[in-house]
């Protein structure tokens, strides 16, 4: 599917962590089309009327399934462009989102033998696969979830109602259990699954480092990551 | 001298562009035996004028919010999720057979000596890109009188070498899809639907263009909408749709719009071929690419266009029927065309054939029509095979072209464009009878 523009609305915005914002948009147009794993761009400039060069935007992947009539992210507000959004985004705001990119799930063939490991809000692709029908199809899997704290784990409610109750799911809460260890992950499953990464930089870094040392070929190492 | 802003200047140009439409593109009266009648033409209004000049005072001049515009009224009259501009319905037929030459396809791509199915008895550009690609046509004789390919003959055609099926609706005729697709399906084979003379026919219920694994469109003045020069490919694949863009647009990996940058999100962290890692994505090339996209005006006349195509499809369906009317009268003389079962054809043309029998010729016959100004088209390429540039050639017919070659000599077509009045029926059916009755 070719990127398109949606001029969209937000329906619904929920904070549950400070600075950390879960949010609904509607579309006011065409209905959103899009596959698990794929990111949106999001735009603000309300000069924008959806002609002319596409104005400043930045990147959300899309935590809400295809199959849903409205497109749900979550944002952390910490750099200029985040900070403008907690400002702006409100109940009612229009604006213009540009979607999908990213074919995140697309390089995962086949779809048997899967580790998915995310930490924090890296959590909001796999939630866009594990909450759609096509996740049926993945076999073998091991799910690694990490946050800071449970109350991190603002994703709960949305991971009960995904299909992974017959998946293997590992929680890891670093004030509890720890940081997620990968060489760990790695032993219990070897060079045979693909890795499937999302998260902070650092953690996709390290851990991919870490797989290839191990002697995981690079191309079953799938990160989530921009720049 | 009152000074106005930019708004209300393109308010007074519309004005004037709607005004002078008036006065310059009134219609012509039909005036029998002086007046033409031609087989095509283009058919518009002011409002295809006026966007030409607003996309023309924007000066985006490349793929922008018309192309957009254009692009979505197509996907969502077909019900198709990806619509790529080009620049004529011959690069739409050239960008899909190039698509499935991608080393993205892995084992599944095209070539070099594979075989595509195509038939003998239609227009150059649905073969030509198969013999650019060095890949191998075969060639299937068709029916009479619907002038698709014949079923039975594919199947015999079909070997270990065969790879896709690249067919043409002929003048707008569906052909058996759902006989063609169980064909691809069970031999695992591509399908290209050329639906360049068939942009607004059904077989089903479902429009022709959204079967296949690739469609393409003609905006040529003759077709059902029109640009100028322009065309379209259609896709229901992403991963074809990216292929196609990338061969539209200089075989560029990137897939960035003009004036946007890094929407992937990493365009300086990737590696490609044997570059150096972090090479800027905006500038990696992963096909043998062209630059075929079409131009930001263009667009925004098929824009005004596609406002159109409900009502120009129903009138070709009109016009089909009148001319059946006609020819019908002489049931010794004439083959009339027959739609394929199941579909409802927007005719791009009446396509009609000579019995064996008759005591004419089909040039006696058209250079007459002609003489009296009714313009008349053989079916195209005739026979593609004894055409100069294909002689020596690497291609294969399978059993032979009985039909297709009686449809070299024999069979002609007349116009369907929305443009036909009741007038130039009226005098087309004199002038037929009259020719008739000198027969006689």
């Amino acid at each position: 599917m070719l990127a398109k523009k949606y001029l969209s609305e937000v329906v619904s915005v929920s904070s549950s962590l400070k600075n950390i914002y879960t949010v609904e948009f509607r579309s006011l147009g065409r209905t959103y089309k899009f596959v698990p794993g794929q990111f949106l761009h999001l735009a603000l400039d309300d000069r924008y009327d959806g002609i002319g060069q596409w104005p400043e935007s930045r990147c959300f992947s899309m935590q809400s399934n295809p199959g849903e009539e409205q497109i749900r992210i979550t944002y952390s507000a910490k750099g200029r462009f985040t900070k403008e959004m907690e400002k702006v985004l409100q109940v009612g705001t229009k604006l213009w989102l540009k979607l999908p990119y990213g074919e995140l799930f697309s390089k995962v063939l086949p779809r048997n033998k899967v580790v998915f490991i995310a930490g924090g809000t890296g959590i909001t692709p796999f939630l866009s696969l594990f909450s759609d029908s096509s996740f049926e199809d993945y076999k073998d899997v091991s799910i690694y979830l990490g946050f800071r704290s449970k109350e991190h784990n603002i994703y709960e409610k949305e991971l009960k109602s995904c299909n992974i109750v017959s998946k293997e799911v590992n929680y890891f809460y670093e004030n509890e259990n720890g940081l997620i260890d990968i060489d760990s992950i790695y032993n219990d499953h070897g060079i045979e699954f693909q890795y499937i990464i999302s998260g902070p930089p650092q953690m996709i870094t390290f851990f991919k480092d870490r797989l290839l040392i191990n002697g995981v070929h690079k191309n079953n190492i799938i990160t989530d990551d921009w720049e | 001298m009152i000074m106005i802003n930019n708004k209300e200047s393109r308010v007074d140009i519309k004005n004037k562009v709607i005004d002078y439409y008036q006065k310059q593109h009134k219609k012509d009266v039909f005036v029998p035996g002086s007046s033409r009648i031609n087989y095509a033409g283009r058919v518009f209004d002011e409002k295809e004028i006026v966007n030409a000049v607003e996309a023309s005072l924007d000066f985006w001049l490349t793929e922008g919010h018309f192309s957009e515009e254009f692009s979505d009224k197509i996907a969502d009259f077909l019900g198709i999720d990806n619509v790529l501009l080009t620049n004529s319905g011959s690069s739409a037929n050239l960008l899909a057979l190039s698509a499935l030459t991608s080393e993205k396809l892995g084992n599944k791509r095209l070539k070099p000596g594979d075989e595509v199915i195509s038939v003998a008895a239609g227009f150059p550009s649905t073969v030509t890109p198969i013999l650019q690609l060095d890949l191998t046509p075969v060639f299937i004789d068709v029916n009479i009188p619907d002038y698709n390919v014949n079923i039975e003959m594919m199947k015999n055609a079909i070997n270990e070498k065969t790879r896709c099926i690249f067919l043409a609706h002929t003048l707008g005729n569906p052909y058996k899809i759902d006989d063609v697709m169980e064909l691809a399906v069970k031999n695992n084979l591509w399908i290209i639907e050329d639906n360049c003379d068939a942009f607004g026919s059904e077989y089903k219920g479902q429009k022709t263009g959204t079967f296949a694994h690739l469609s393409t469109i003609s905006f040529y003045p003759a077709h059902h909408i029109t640009t100028g020069e322009g065309g379209a490919v259609c896709t229901n694949d992403p991963t074809l749709a990216r292929i196609v863009r990338s061969f539209r647009d200089w075989g560029r990996d990137c897939y960035c719009s003009g004036g946007e940058n890094n929407t992937c999100g990493k365009r300086f962290s990737q590696q490609f071929g044997n570059l150096p890692y972090g090479f800027d994505h905006k500038y990696v090339y992963s096909e043998l690419g062209y630059n075929l996209k079409m131009t930001d005006i263009q667009a925004a006349i098929g824009a005004a266009q596609m406002d159109k195509l409900p009502f120009f499809c129903e009138k070709r369906k009109q016009n089909f029927k009148a001319w059946l009317n006609i020819f019908s009268k002489y049931p010794d003389y004439f083959t009339t065309p027959k739609a394929t079962e199941h579909s409802d054809p927007a005719w791009f043309a009446f396509i009609v054939s000579l019995k064996e029998n008759a005591p004419f010729t089909r040039d006696q016959l058209t250079v007459f029509l002609n003489d009296h100004l009714i313009e008349t088209r053989n079916l195209f390429a005739g026979n593609i095979t004894k055409q100069p540039a294909f002689i020596n050639k690497r291609w294969r017919i399978a059993d032979h072209l009985n039909n297709t070659d009686y449809i070299m000599n024999n069979t002609f077509f007349l116009g369907t464009y929305p443009g036909l009045t009741s007038d130039m029926f009226d005098y087309a059916e004199n002038v037929i009878d009259n020719f008739l009755n000198k027969i006689k």
